[in-house]
């Protein structure tokens, strides 16, 4: 709706919206199938039809589209998906579903086609909320039964899965993302985050404890990223606006770019809802050299689409009166943002 | 096997708005429900929204076995709102674009009230109310144009661009009208050319029902590419004098102009007459009177006058913005009409069907009523027609209402169209009857969001609505008409997030009803609890939200999910439950010290014990080791059969471990593995 906080030198990003008559539960950009297109996949849910779908759509024509072209591909999964995931540019796609089920599928010219699934009995008990996939097809799940499971889909077979942990329900995770080839970060409850290294079994190599933030303000983690060239940093996005950096170094301190662990830094508040969605942003450029931060973006309940960076100002690219449940940054055009309104429809930004 | 469903209601005795004699007849579906006869019960009862739940249950045969016989189906039935004008997705997108707009107007309601009247009225920037209500209703308006979702079509139509043209829609229509009457004070003085305006774009709408201009433009339109000589034809000059009498002088409907678009013209009256033979350069010599005459005629329409600011470009006519030169003009040009009316031209015109249809079309231009009846087909076309060429100078709606009646009369109405219910209502300054059309042909959407217009533009709906009945519960009109609107909208999984916002505006209920809508929400979608919680924060219903934390942490906990359990309950600060839940585990470590349980449980506390040299200088975490050690301590005790009373003591030490700790379950877990031996 507003565009604004973009810097007066700069031509005001394009926005176009797009509406769709079902919910958005996931969105992500794929490889284009011709230059000049750009390919993006949704995760959708049809209320009315209990019908959940997942559909590919090509984009060409930036300066004028009211409605979106019809679907390239659709696939139906068995239940809604909860999560999706690819690796950079490879045509792959890894979809997790609420029934807690993992579907590996390729996203080439041909349409969505389904590669591999995983749907064993004691899999995962419940839904499944966060996968992540490596370049070797090695998918990591976890979920609020507590259990991270590993799948190698690159193995070629496919089949059955690798339990890593099983938390039996006292403990919960919500998201995960691989650091390395044998690396990966979760998080969950209370504001945690765990590091997992698949050479030391038996549990975390090594956990943040959330509670620097205090009392009752703790919160959920909801999304994490971990930048390819600095793996020892883990960022993470949360309850009430929150969002920090967890330094592997410097264990015990999280940087805090956002949110109520502030404390008396002065840095102003964009969001105060859930962070649902944080990503690295390699398109801007930081302007803070010592910072020891990247730059990042996210989305929030409240609307807000973001980057914020440690020490600055948050630039805001979106405040939508509804909220942006997810968002992804093109790979290959890092200026291109697609991302998912509540009220059933996408957002697609092109930065200058 | 069919189920009978009475389509729209069998109890008319206490209906709120009666419902019409022709929705009376029951209509019959049948419904594929897949269960083998013999079916024994069949029970219906209302589901989310408009869908009603049919569960039918088959006899259970104790003889066969019945395996992998099901024994019964559950069916949604989903019953249609009877517009299929408006799609059901489009709906929702009309309802999430109108939060912003209506919530814009309540929160500059509240502002201005905020400021004493007087300050408010003296203040040399101040803007009117009834302009921020038209800005609301242009937003409005907005919404309700061209949304219309993609066909679906697997095929990429590169001709699709000709397809995606707006189809008038009978909503906007009444919204447009509405608008016109209400929120825009600017129009007031040219009110009937903006209903001139407002036929031309949506004649097509009352098509459906009766012979209209538009449809007889569209039927000529077919007829045309086959015509050899037009001006032999009588439906010629009938559809151009139709045409003239409803003022299109240039542009003839808005889907007609659609249609006509895409081949890459359009008809006007004045385009219609230069079709006419005379024109053809073989036949100009000897039909030099008939051209000049056809060409008069055309010249005079193209210069008629209008009491408007402006006119689109390309429509046809002198503007007027001052009373005294429009009079001027039009006197000036009805006496050129006269004049060609009594030109001795006509008698050297040899062919009678273009003298006969000359001389018919300049009639309507003096505003001979019975050509202007013959030439229009249903009361509105009437009824501009005389604001065109009768009584441009109508004002006020008094005098615009006898007008309408009048026009009733010399065409009574074959069918009631909504649009035209709703016209009548607004002409007769009777607000019950506009809202009550407003509601009975558009619905709850309509009638709250039109509400705003209402009462901006009247005095009497102001009172009227604001009104407190006391059989209403003490409430107005204004909330009620809102209450059920945030109750349709509680009613779908995807719009019952935006009915807070409705309800927060209802002064006398609303909060009550929002905690119940809050209440009422399933806990065990993540991403739907947190939601829940974040209305709470913004309406700052703290109770509220600490009890959806509590059903949240006993839904986990009975799950099995005992992290995300205490997790909530911690959240919510329930510390009743936490007792109990430790309680509990105590209780099952008590049973048996090598249980599963314990080895869980024993990891729990461990965590807590051996993070002595915890981060961020937190006071009670200095606590939680001693605490521990008093708990292992009592739990030693237990091992080595002492009585209960130590036993309430670890609980307790526990208990405030948990409390203490931000988050006791998350972290707690890990360490069972590498837990060292007790």
């Amino acid at each position: 709706m507003a565009i604004t906080g973009i810097a007066s030198t700069t031509t005001p990003s394009q926005i176009h919206k797009l509406p769709l008559a079902a919910h958005i539960d996931a969105v992500k950009w794929l490889p284009p199938l011709s230059p000049l297109s750009k390919l993006f996949a949704l995760a959708l849910f049809d209320t009315d039809a209990s019908a959940p779908s997942l559909q590919t759509f090509s984009f060409s024509d930036p300066s004028s589209p009211s409605s979106l072209s019809p679907p390239h591909s659709i696939w139906t999964p068995p239940s809604r998906i909860s999560s999706l995931a690819s690796f950079r540019q490879s045509p792959i796609l890894a979809a997790s579903t609420l029934s807690g089920s993992i579907h590996m599928l390729s996203a080439g010219p041909a349409g969505l086609e389904l590669l591999h699934a995983v749907d064993d009995k004691g899999f995962h008990e419940g839904p499944i909320l966060g996968i992540d996939v490596a370049e070797s097809a090695a998918v990591v799940s976890v979920g609020e039964d507590g259990r991270v499971n590993l799948v190698n889909f690159g193995g070629g077979g496919g089949e059955g899965f690798r339990r890593v942990f099983d938390g039996e329900g006292l403990v919960g995770f919500n998201a995960v993302k691989w650091a390395s080839p044998s690396e990966f970060v979760t998080g969950g409850y209370g504001f945690g985050l765990q590091w997992w290294d698949l050479r030391r079994p038996g549990g975390p190599a090594s956990q943040f404890k959330g509670n620097w933030s205090q009392g009752k303000s703790s919160g959920l983690v909801h999304s994490i990223d971990v930048h390819p060239s600095r793996k020892h940093t883990c960022l993470a996005g949360g309850s009430s606006g929150t969002i920090f950096a967890w330094d592997l170094r410097w264990q015990q301190q999280p940087i805090v770019l956002s949110g109520v662990g502030t404390g008396e830094a002065a840095i102003p508040l964009l969001s105060e809802s859930e962070v649902w969605e944080v990503q690295y942003d390699c398109y801007a450029k930081s302007s803070n050299s010592s910072a020891r931060v990247l730059p990042a973006m996210f989305c929030s309940e409240d609307g807000i689409l973001a980057m914020v960076e440690q020490g600055e100002e948050p630039i805001e690219l979106l405040a939508e009166p509804c909220a942006i449940n997810s968002f992804d940054i093109d790979q290959q055009n890092p200026s291109d943002v697609i991302c998912s309104l509540e009220w059933e429809s996408i957002a697609i930004v092109i930065r200058p | 096997m069919s189920v009978a469903v009475s389509g729209t209601g069998e109890k008319n005795g206490g209906a709120l708005v009666p419902y019409s004699d022709e929705a009376k007849k029951p209509v019959v579906y049948s419904l594929g429900h897949g269960v083998r006869p013999p079916i024994s019960r069949l029970a219906i009862s209302w589901s989310r929204g408009n869908s009603l739940r049919v569960s039918v249950f088959r006899e259970p045969s104790p003889s066969e076995d019945s395996g992998d016989e099901c024994g019964g189906k559950v069916l949604e039935v989903r019953l249609g709102n009877g517009d299929g004008e408006v799609s059901d997705a489009q709906w929702r997108r009309i309802a999430y674009g109108s939060v912003s707009p209506f919530a814009l107007l309540q929160s500059r309601r509240n502002s201005v009230s905020g400021l004493s009247k007087m300050s408010f009225n003296s203040s040399p920037y101040h803007v009117e109310w009834w302009e921020y209500v038209l800005e609301y209703s242009k937003d409005i308006n907005s919404l309700l144009s061209n949304s219309q979702p993609p066909p679906p079509s697997l095929i990429d139509d590169p001709k699709a661009v000709l397809k995606k043209v707006e189809e008038p829609t009978c909503l906007k229509a009444a919204w447009e009208l509405m608008e016109v009457f209400y929120a825009d004070k600017l129009s007031q003085a040219w009110l009937p050319e903006r209903l001139v305006d407002w036929l031309s774009d949506y004649d097509s709408l009352l098509s459906g029902t009766q012979v209209t201009v538009h449809s007889k433009l569209v039927d000529f339109q077919k007829d045309l590419i086959s015509l050899q000589v037009i001006e032999d034809d009588p439906k010629y000059w009938e559809v151009m004098s139709s045409a003239l009498a409803v003022g299109w002088l240039e542009i003839v409907v808005s889907s007609f102009r659609v249609l006509l678009r895409c081949v890459g013209f359009y008809i006007s009256v004045v385009k219609l007459l230069r079709l006419h033979g005379s024109y053809q350069l073989d036949q100009l010599g000897n039909r030099e009177t008939e051209n000049g005459l056809v060409e008069a005629v055309a010249v005079l329409i193209s210069k008629m006058p209008r009491m408007r600011p402006e006119l689109e470009t390309g429509k046809l006519g002198d503007c007027y913005k001052a009373k005294p030169d429009f009079i001027k003009a039009w006197e000036k040009w009805r006496t050129q009409i006269t004049k060609l009316e009594c030109s001795a031209f006509w008698v050297q015109c040899a062919h009678r069907q273009t003298r006969d249809g000359l001389r018919n079309m300049l009639q309507i231009m003096l505003g001979n009523t019975n050509c202007l009846c013959t030439a229009t087909c249903h009361w509105i076309e009437l009824y501009i027609s005389h604001f065109l060429y009768i009584r441009p100078f109508t004002v006020g709606l008094e005098s615009m209402n006898s007008l309408a009646q009048k026009c009733i009369q010399l065409k009574p109405m074959a069918s009631s169209h909504r649009l035209m219910g709703l016209m009548i209502g607004i002409l007769g300054e009777n607000i019950e009857v506009v809202l009550a059309e407003c509601s009975k042909g558009f619905g709850p959407w309509m009638v709250t969001h039109a509400i705003e217009l209402l009462t901006a533009g009247s005095d009497q709906a102001d009172i009227l609505l604001h009104e407190e009945h006391h059989n209403l519960g003490e409430i107005n009109m204004e909330e009620l008409h809102r209450l059920v609107y945030a109750q349709v909208l509680s009613a779908h999984a995807l719009t019952w997030q935006i009915a807070p916002i409705y309800l927060a505006s209802c002064m006398k209920q609303g909060m009550g009803l929002l905690e119940i809508l809050l209440y009422k929400q399933p806990v065990y979608h993540k991403q739907l609890l947190l939601k829940n919680i974040e209305i709470c924060r913004l309406y700052e219903l703290d109770s509220v939200s600490s009890r959806i934390m509590k059903i949240a942490g006993m839904y986990h906990w009975k799950h099995g999910r005992k992290g995300s359990g205490i997790f909530w309950l911690q959240q919510a600060q329930d510390e009743v439950r936490l007792n109990r839940i430790a309680q509990q585990m105590f209780d099952s470590v008590g049973k048996s010290i090598s249980d599963e349980s314990f080895r869980q449980w024993e990891g729990l506390i461990q965590l807590l014990g051996s993070e002595s040299n915890m981060v961020g200088g937190l006071d009670f975490l200095h606590n939680a080791p001693y605490r521990y050690r008093d708990f292992k301590k009592s739990l030693m005790q237990i091992h080595d059969g002492k009585t209960t009373d130590t036993a309430c003591q670890a609980v307790e030490s526990l208990v405030s471990m948990a409390m203490d700790h931000a988050e006791f379950a998350n972290t707690c877990v890990y360490s069972q593995y590498r837990r060292p031996t007790l």
